[in-house]
């Protein structure tokens, strides 16, 4: 019996890269001086999340399958990977400021962003129930971790708290639902089930289709759609807001890219049986969305609700992509929600920057009412929040209105005529909350100032956003373009 | 045979209700104890199906290191179980009910199941006598096969030393800590200093 | 009939004389390390130690046994009555227990098992159950105190010994036991190429048999007498049989692990003269020597001393261990497994 070989690594490069990069930063934090090692292994980070870009985009065209076919990359895995990569630094260079002001500068907590996103990219390149299971738990377990990295406040503890045990029983839906599925086909691999999936045409018993369900109630936790959602408000509010913003981006679009991956992949076949359930929980998070944000103050707690509303129009694409039978149909679904996913990027670190700009007096505030009077004290600012909460109302010609215009086109063309109208009532009642923010920040009476400085990095981080969102309907090519390889990956067998 | 049979059903009659006591066991001590006798049974049991190097790992990781730790911790926390079973009525009705339709939906479920065509075609790791000790074709799979989980949970597990450390660790500046390496360098040139002392007229 | 007795009844006898054979010799083996214990420690005090029952006070041991014996079982009125009788039990049967799969010579072994290093491993990992339990069920402080020093101690020395079994499995290539020492009759004792690990390895087991330098669970001054200071008469018998079985316990793996077991030092003519037993007890003799000169003379560590050495230092060394002896067997290609299995 010779020793056996190991697998291809090329395809895993990237993922391989930040493991290594991961446990070196951490010696780096381990072994550098005291005094400032928390900055220095920020910067090292967000430079190994940039270089990882490019590993990841090696992949140009195809599909490869790798480590006994647990592994998959191809170009729908590099869209999702570089949005997540992209999103994971910026909280880094977000959290620098805030992580002082705090006290809590301490350099694990650049690693553990790393690592969420090592665990963020093995679930978006998961190809086996196993492998998306680990991926899943990586991050999660990284990610309760900084939700309490403020430990000494009974917030922040809460929220980590909460996050775990809730997050612990969605793994255990997820990990029920997998072991009916097992049970039934006898692997877990998405190929062979896909296959097995295809030869049944639909029809299956009744143990498959409550595994999907737990699935999917495991993984609609991670995105925090209704029914799942209890955790979102109280752990964005109780989160540093560095970890929020992070949280309301990077996580929830991986967990995006695995519900596609999932649905779309192994269960392909199975539209029919989960379409509908896609359809209720996409309904259900627009409503809310729209309608418990309103009555908040806190700004925080506001972008929670916000961010389960965003869930609920990406998941429209998704329950497009449900349409079994029609390829083109499908494909259309899932593009739409990528753009959607995209956009929600940009607008969300934007203003997630703005929000880390509320300081009074170098504390961090986060009432609504501390906005008042940012217009005559920074209009700057105030500016390009406005623009921001534009975007996400989905007024015209800014990027959100594009990627609902994109999600609802797509419903209308799979005859889905009552999601696209709920969603379009829905963002109505929505824009009255992203609108009365800019009211509060133009017309109301000023209280104290909020502070001016403004550091080098997040002047970028806004201008970027800015101009991405504002410019987006003249040259939206790069991101439909990718979009659109990124599906084709999906759809050619 | 007979002896296999009856080990297997003593293996398992005590597992069983090993576990039942776990849930109900007065003292939380006590359950403790009972799931490490659950542990040790499973172990039995694994040994009955041959796979010993499972079984010894069984009892290495779970008994030997998972449960001291569970043990420690009950041990040091002083839970007040009249406390704990204070809601525990209150709570019964609904409870129950949900238990009631799980195990409803679980009879539907198990009543219809299925199994995929041709399933032992999908099977990662098809069970063939081996002429290796199970240790050698677990390494063999582990390592070969399954080397991306093995790995994945790896990281998991930094990760979760990572977590713990950095929500537990407090530097304490006041704390006075030894230091072995400057001990160990001190010389005694250092610190003493050798007179000679003639008698009678003092240092 | 005839049949039923040869398959059924037969066996049964043969195994329980097989335990007996190993048991009694054990036991003998324990009273009379205690006397050796007191010997030797007189000696190195420039004492005489037990001389007035029997000749040179050879019927000590049994004499204190049976003040033992006869002594009155108290338990304290808050004690968790069950729990405290079941903690000298499990300890001493442990001890008993993990000898099963032990090979005094070649062959010579009531369960030769293929995992018997883990089993090994997992008994003894086991023992701290017994404190455990015996300092909760006590209800007495300085029991319980004793105890929680004790479980994490043994938890945490068990860790570096855990890895440097791996090293060892790693150059022998087999989890059995008798194939380890067969291993070590074809090369050479695994001291010579694992010196470093031998070494670490001993100074555990006495980490992990807590016995002097690391007796801080038992810490007369600090504790009175640790986890078992409420015990008394044959409870507290079992508690002290069951830590001196283990010592020879300790003291018989390490022998198997890098002293070649049963095998003669040279296998030329004088030496080979004696059989395998024989060498294997006379190895045995001498590493419990060490544990006695051992608490001669050293001093009890500090607790914070005894995690860091096992933590900062043994699990480091022993972890870099893996690694190194991993990949010497593997760049010079001398992997015993991979060698069987290619000649195969």
């Amino acid at each position: 019996m010779p020793l056996a070989t190991l697998p291809t690594l090329t395809p895993a490069l990237p993922e391989i890269f930040l493991a290594i990069a991961s446990m070196l930063l951490l010696m780096l934090g381990v072994f550098s001086s005291e005094e400032n090692n928390t900055r220095t292994v920020s910067y090292a980070s967000v430079l190994v999340l940039i270089v990882a870009i490019p590993f990841v985009g090696l992949v140009t065209e195809g599909r490869t399958v790798t480590f006994g076919g647990a592994f998959v990359t191809d170009t729908f895995a590099v869209y999702i990977k570089a949005l997540v990569l992209v999103s994971a630094a910026t909280a880094i260079i977000m959290s620098k400021d805030y992580l002082k002001i705090q006290g809590i500068e301490r350099f694990e907590f650049p690693v553990l962003i790393v690592l969420a996103t090592l665990g963020m990219m093995m679930m978006i390149s998961a190809n086996d129930l196993i492998a998306l299971y680990l991926g899943l738990e990586l991050q999660s377990l990284s990610l309760y971790v900084i939700a309490s990295f403020q430990r000494d406040s009974a917030r922040s503890a809460e929220a980590g708290l909460k996050y775990f045990v809730l997050g612990a029983l969605a793994s255990g839906l997820l990990l029920y639902g997998m072991s009916m599925i097992y049970g039934f086909a006898g692997t877990t691999s998405f190929d062979t089930l896909a296959n097995i999936f295809h030869d049944a045409h639909g029809h299956v018993s009744v143990g498959v289709i409550v595994g999907i369900v737990f699935m999917l109630a495991g993984l609609a936790f991670k995105v925090s759609a209704v029914p799942f959602h209890m955790w979102t408000p109280d752990v964005y509010e109780g989160a540093p807001t560095p970890v929020t913003a992070l949280f309301a981006v990077a996580p929830k679009i991986a967990a995006m890219g695995l519900f596609i991956r999932v649905m779309v992949g192994p269960f392909g076949e199975l539209g029919a049986q989960w379409q509908q359930i896609i359809i209720f929980i996409s309904v259900a998070s627009m409503l809310l969305g729209a309608f418990a944000a309103i009555n908040q103050t806190n700004i925080k707690r506001l972008m929670a609700y916000s961010s389960i509303g965003h869930m609920g129009y990406a998941l429209i694409g998704l329950a497009v992509a449900g349409t079994a039978g029609d390829a083109a149909l499908q494909a259309l679904g899932v593009q739409s929600m990528l753009i959607y996913l995209g956009i929600y990027m940009f607008m969300n670190i934007g203003t997630f920057a703005c929000i880390l700009l509320m300081k009074r007096d170098g504390r961090m505030v986060e009432g609504i009412d501390d906005l008042a009077g940012l217009s005559k004290s920074n209009p700057g600012l105030a500016m390009i929040l406005s623009i921001f909460m534009f975007s996400m109302a989905g007024i015209p010609p800014l990027a959100g209105f594009l990627g609902k215009l994109y999600v609802f086109q797509a419903a209308i063309q799979a005859e889905l005529y009552a999601l696209a109208v709920i969603g379009v009532l829905a963002s109505v009642v929505g824009a009255y909350y992203y609108i009365r923010i800019i009211k509060v920040m133009y017309f109301d009476d000023p209280v104290d100032e909020l502070d001016r400085g403004i550091s080098l990095e997040m002047k970028a981080i806004l201008v970027v956003t800015g101009v991405v969102i504002v410019f987006f309907v003249f040259y939206p090519v790069p991101l439909l373009t990718g979009a659109e390889s990124a599906t084709a990956a999906l759809f050619h067998k | 045979m007979i002896i296999q049979g009856l080990a297997f059903y003593m293996f398992a009659a005590i597992t069983v209700a090993a576990g039942v006591m776990v849930i109900s066991a007065r003292n939380p001590v006590h359950s403790v104890l009972f799931l490490i006798l659950a542990f040790f049974n499973s172990a039995g049991l694994f040994v009955l199906m041959g796979a010993e190097f499972l079984a010894m790992i069984l009892v290495v990781v779970y008994v030997g290191a998972v449960a001291v730790l569970f043990m420690f911790v009950v041990m040091m926390l002083d839970i007040s179980l009249a406390e704990m079973r204070a809601g525990f009525l209150q709570y019964l009705p609904l409870g129950a009910m949900i238990g009631f339709v799980l195990v409803m939906e679980l009879g539907i479920i198990g009543g219809s199941w299925v199994i995929a065509d041709n399933v032992d075609k999908n099977f990662v790791a098809p069970i063939v006598a081996m002429k290796t000790t199970n240790t050698e074709a677990l390494g063999n799979m582990l390592y070969t096969h399954y080397v991306y989980y093995f790995q994945a949970a790896g990281m998991i597990l930094l990760v979760a030393m990572i977590g713990a450390i950095v929500l537990t660790h407090r530097k304490r500046p006041d704390a006075r800590k030894q230091n072995i390496g400057d001990q160990v360098s001190r010389h005694p040139s250092d610190t003493l200093e050798i007179k000679k002392v003639s008698s009678g007229s003092g240092v | 009939m005839v049949e039923f007795w040869w398959t059924y009844i037969w066996p049964v006898i043969w195994i329980l004389l097989q335990i007996l054979a190993i048991v009694v010799p054990l036991l003998v083996g324990v009273a009379y390390l205690t006397y050796a214990e007191r010997k030797v420690i007189a000696a190195m005090h420039l004492r005489r130690g037990p001389n007035v029952v029997g000749v040179y006070g050879l019927l000590q041991p049994i004499a204190d046994g049976m003040k033992l014996f006869f002594k009155e079982t108290v338990i304290p009125s808050g004690a968790n009555r069950i729990v405290f009788v079941m903690a000298p039990m499990i300890t001493f049967s442990l001890a008993l227990v993990a000898w099963a799969v032990i090979p005094l010579g070649d062959g010579l072994v009531v369960a030769d098992i293929n995992v018997g290093i883990l089993y090994l491993f997992a008994i003894s990992s086991l023992g701290v159950y017994g404190v455990l339990m015996a300092g909760w069920a006590s209800n007495s402080k300085y029991a319980f105190l004793g105890a929680l020093r004790s479980a994490a101690q043994m938890v945490s020395y068990e860790i570096s010994m855990g890895f440097i079994i791996i090293t060892v499995l790693i150059v022998a290539g087999s989890l059995n036991l008798s194939d380890i020492v067969n291993a070590q009759k074809e090369s050479v004792w695994f001291i010579i190429p694992l010196f470093p690990m031998a070494v670490i390895f001993f100074i555990s087991t006495l980490a992990e048999t807590n016995r002097h330098p690391f007796d801080l669970p038992e810490a007369e001054a600090e504790l009175v007498a640790g986890y078992f200071v409420e015990y008394s008469s044959m409870t507290f018998a079992l508690f002290f049989l069951g830590e001196y079985a283990n010592m020879i316990l300790m003291a018989g793996m390490t022998t198997i692990l890098f002293f070649g077991g049963w095998l003669p030092p040279f296998d030329i003519a004088p030496f080979n003269w004696l059989p395998g037993p024989i060498w294997f007890i006379i190895k045995m003799c001498m590493l419990l020597f060490i544990f006695l000169w051992v608490r001669a003379t050293f001093p009890r560590y500090r607790y914070d001393q005894l995690m860091r050495l096992g933590w900062k230092v043994f699990l480091p060394i022993s972890l870099a261990a893996v690694v190194i002896v991993g990949g010497v067997v593997l760049a010079f290609d001398i992997s015993p497994l991979a060698n069987a299995a290619a000649s195969k």
